[in-house]
């Protein structure tokens, strides 16, 4: 436990910060800045003495975290429960056949993990950014043109090269599209002052839009009928399967992006800075920051991760952009950034769950026959509790 | 990019080099197509305990999904042994393979999927499962990929909306007709085409304005197409829409007529209601799973790209019923209309057919036949609205 120690202090400001953000926010980041500047990485003496109450406070918070989701989550299935009773179904043979159909099958696990990737994809798209306090509403804007850009090569080069340099090249493509989508509204926000929020969510319009477009001239299948789709990927472009699984390398893509997120927040200067100006973008500017430079590079890094979203699902699941090729992944991965407070190791975790209650609707509408709205309204239930019951409270944050 | 460990830099590598080998590991992706599971030696669908329907919409649309569900419970009544599972919500995309694969885990060996969209799906999961029927609503299935196991099957749509058409054509007072569709499919333009022709068939000058939304069913988009069509003083509206209470609300509160499609909804416009077309899918839905769970369904007219319309059989698309301001003359009038187009001779689409570019597709004297409609790419003259080109 002594490597993170040296990133334990700006951590912990970084979480409390959205609470006191017009307060104390100014004392916060010089406080977060005070280790950077003396302390090299790895010198010991420097941070024991503050360290030591700080991890223990951590791992208490951490049980104290774990606590408040299973509660969170307990309270969440009692109210769905009184719901089900209300609709006259038995809750016990709902759940039972939930669980049977959903985790004790192969074929639904593994749609939980082929669901799960752009899911994560999608997630991260919002976690990078809120790092340095940006909000991306843009996911499924992003995802749409990945999946377009990686469309183009699918349909242009798709059966002219060999399957891995397309799938290379759909990858790039893909990641560039979205990050150059992302960066727009990053420009926006850098040069004009419009909230990146609501500038992304327009552009998830915008997005569509062209997708329509292509699809409906342009790019639309010449041997198709009629419905407004590409011609299929070639066989070789296809991401492959996992072994004799019905689950595409796309997961894969996912938790290397995780884990490369994951370390680049946690260990590089880079993520050291996005949390600064996370923390008091003025204080970060006075400390002579890049600030519009690395905003900038927040939002291309997390447009780039939901443009290879788009690409995986459209190169592993659909091969054809369709009208709703993301079936609203984006607006899904932003509650999974959310659910999982833009933690990018448990935002793993909120895209499984969140894949996995999707996949669990199914047998809601087939064991029990419950209305199809019936898992709109279980995670809607349990997104609200996991936020409403786990955020921190202003007085809360007094504690720490 | 400075890491601030040299562990941290081991550590990435050891990840990296894990999934690297995890990715290489994969199977090549010429295995792509799911193998088929072993199917026994049984026809496909016999014997089956259970029927699979999904639907892209809710099943209280007040139009085709309510439609197909109420089809679906008329199964129910026909083999009470028989368990029929409904899916409603199935997006049109890789998420309806996924459900069905899920009915087929329940014993479903008879799926109908019911949807233009759900066909990719609905081939990819036959492929899979040889043992299982899989009949698709509407599309059709290119020529020689029909399987053992799929077919479509629909009715000739555009026979009763021509029909509708005349009553419209009777109707205007502006000449102005509108059309709300969602997607320039073949169905679609053949029923805006069949409307535009019954309406000029006793009104030379009536004129169809279109509008699409781009989707089977979004509410907010249908109130605007239809705000626009009546501000452009269209006076009688239809659609091609799945659900279809918004566009009737609207064009009643605008003081212009209605003419149903799917369902009827004649107690939404009780004062501007015309008529329409709407569904009754019990027969053929019986007679699909009848013969599925005979064994017989290899080989019969279910396994192929089956339409059934005024002249081979009972169309499933029938008309509704009349509204209050219709006149006899017009009642008289589609009676007759109905009898031409049923004789051998005659369609709504009898030549000469000239397209929006005054160009003749269908020469004067030629009955096209209902395979050869189920291609129609064109809006005929008459028609004001461009098709998306491709």
């Amino acid at each position: 436990m002594a490597e993170p120690r040296a990133a334990g202090g700006p951590q912990i400001v970084a979480q409390f910060k959205p609470e006191d953000a017009t307060g104390g926010g100014g004392a916060v980041a010089t406080a977060t800045l005070a280790p950077e500047v003396p302390v090299a990485p790895g010198t010991p003496g420097a941070s024991a003495v503050p360290a030591a109450p700080a991890v223990e406070s951590r791992l208490t918070g951490i049980g104290r975290g774990v606590a408040r989701w299973a509660a969170a989550l307990a309270g969440a299935i009692a109210i769905f429960t009184v719901l089900l009773l209300l609709k006259g179904a038995n809750p016990a043979s709902v759940y039972s056949n939930v669980w049977t159909s959903t985790f004790t099958n192969q074929p639904s696990i593994e749609q939980i993990f082929v669901k799960a990737a752009p899911l994560l994809l999608g997630a991260l798209a919002v976690v990078v950014p809120a790092r340095a306090g940006l909000v991306n509403v843009g996911g499924e804007g992003q995802i749409v043109i990945g999946a377009v850009a990686a469309g183009g090569i699918g349909i242009s080069l798709g059966d002219r090269l060999g399957g891995g340099l397309v799938m290379i090249l759909m990858v790039v493509a893909s990641m560039a599209a979205g990050a150059a989508w992302a960066g727009l509204a990053a420009v926006l926000r850098l040069t004009v002052g419009i909230n990146e929020a609501v500038s992304t969510l327009l552009m998830n319009y915008i997005a569509l839009d062209l997708l329509l477009y292509l699809i409906y001239s342009p790019w639309k299948d010449p041997h198709g009928t009629g419905q407004p789709t590409t011609a299929p990927l070639a066989d070789t472009a296809k991401l492959p399967y996992l072994g004799t699984t019905a689950v595409h390398v796309g997961i894969v893509f996912a938790l290397i992006a995780t884990a490369v997120v994951w370390l680049l927040l946690r260990y590089t200067t880079w993520g050291f800075r996005l949390r600064v100006i996370g923390g008091n973008p003025e204080a970060a500017r006075r400390a002579g920051l890049p600030v519009a430079l690395l905003l900038l590079s927040a939002m291309l890094v997390g447009g780039a991760l939901a443009g290879l979203g788009g690409m995986v699902h459209y190169a592993g699941v659909e091969y054809k952009l369709r009208t709703g090729i993301t079936t609203n992944f984006g607006y899904i991965a932003f509650l999974a950034s959310w659910l999982a407070r833009h933690n990018p190791v448990s935002v793993v975790l909120a895209a499984l769950a969140l894949a996995a209650i999707t996949v669990a609707g199914d047998s809601l509408q087939l064991d029990s026959a419950l209305p199809a709205a019936t898992v709109n309204i279980l995670m809607g239930l349990v997104l609200i509790a996991v936020l409403g019951w786990t955020t921190r409270k202003k007085s809360g944050g007094k504690a720490r | 990019m400075r890491f601030r460990s040299r562990r941290v830099v081991v550590a990435f590598t050891a990840v990296a080099s894990a999934l690297a080998i995890a990715a290489a590991g994969c199977s090549s992706a010429a295995s792509h197509d799911s193998a088929a599971t072993a199917s026994g030696s049984s026809a496909p669908g016999k014997d089956s305990k259970a029927v699979g329907f999904i639907f892209v919409g809710p099943k209280d649309d007040y139009g085709y999904n309510q439609a197909a569900y109420q089809g679906s419970q008329e199964i129910k009544k026909a083999f009470p042994d028989l368990q029929v599972i409904t899916a409603e919500n199935v997006p049109e995309d890789d998420n309806a393979a996924r459900v069905m694969e899920g009915m087929i885990q329940k014993g479903a060996k008879i799926i109908f999927a019911t949807s233009y969209g759900h066909l990719d799906a609905a081939l990819k999961v036959a492929a899979a499962h040889p043992d299982v029927v899989v009949v698709q609503q509407g599309n059709v299935i290119a020529d020689g990929k029909v399987t053992a196991n799929t077919g479509t099957y629909f009715g000739t749509v555009y026979e009763p909306v021509y029909l509708a058409g005349i009553a419209a054509g009777k109707a205007t007072k502006s000449n102005k007709l509108g059309y709300v569709y969602a997607f320039p499919i073949p169905q679609t333009i053949a029923n805006i085409d069949a409307f535009e022709l019954g309406a000029k068939s006793v009104n030379p000058d009536a004129k169809t304005y279109t509008v699409n939304t781009s989707n089977w069913c979004d509410p907010a988009k249908q109130a605007q197409a239809t705000q626009s069509l009546l501000s452009q003083g269209v006076d009688v509206i239809s659609q091609h829409q799945d659900c279809t209470g918004t566009v009737i609300k609207a064009t009643e509160a605008g003081g212009a007529f209605t003419v149903g499609y799917h369902a009827d909804a004649s107690s939404l416009a009780p004062k501007g209601w015309l008529t329409g077309s709407e569904w009754a899918w019990g027969p053929l839905y019986t007679d699909i799973v009848k013969t599925a769970l005979g064994g017989t369904f290899t080989g019969s007219k279910y396994n192929a790209n089956y339409r059934v319309g005024y002249k081979n059989g009972e169309n499933p698309f029938v008309q509704s019923k009349f509204g209050p301001s219709v006149t006899q003359e017009t009642k008289d009038a589609i009676t007759k209309a109905k009898t031409d187009i049923s004789a051998a001779d005659g369609s709504p689409f009898k030549g000469p057919i000239t397209d929006q570019e005054g160009k003749v597709r269908i020469p004067a004297g030629t009955v096209p036949d209902y395979a050869t409609l189920d291609t129609i790419d064109y809006f005929v003259d008459g028609v004001v609205g461009e098709l998306p080109k491709s």
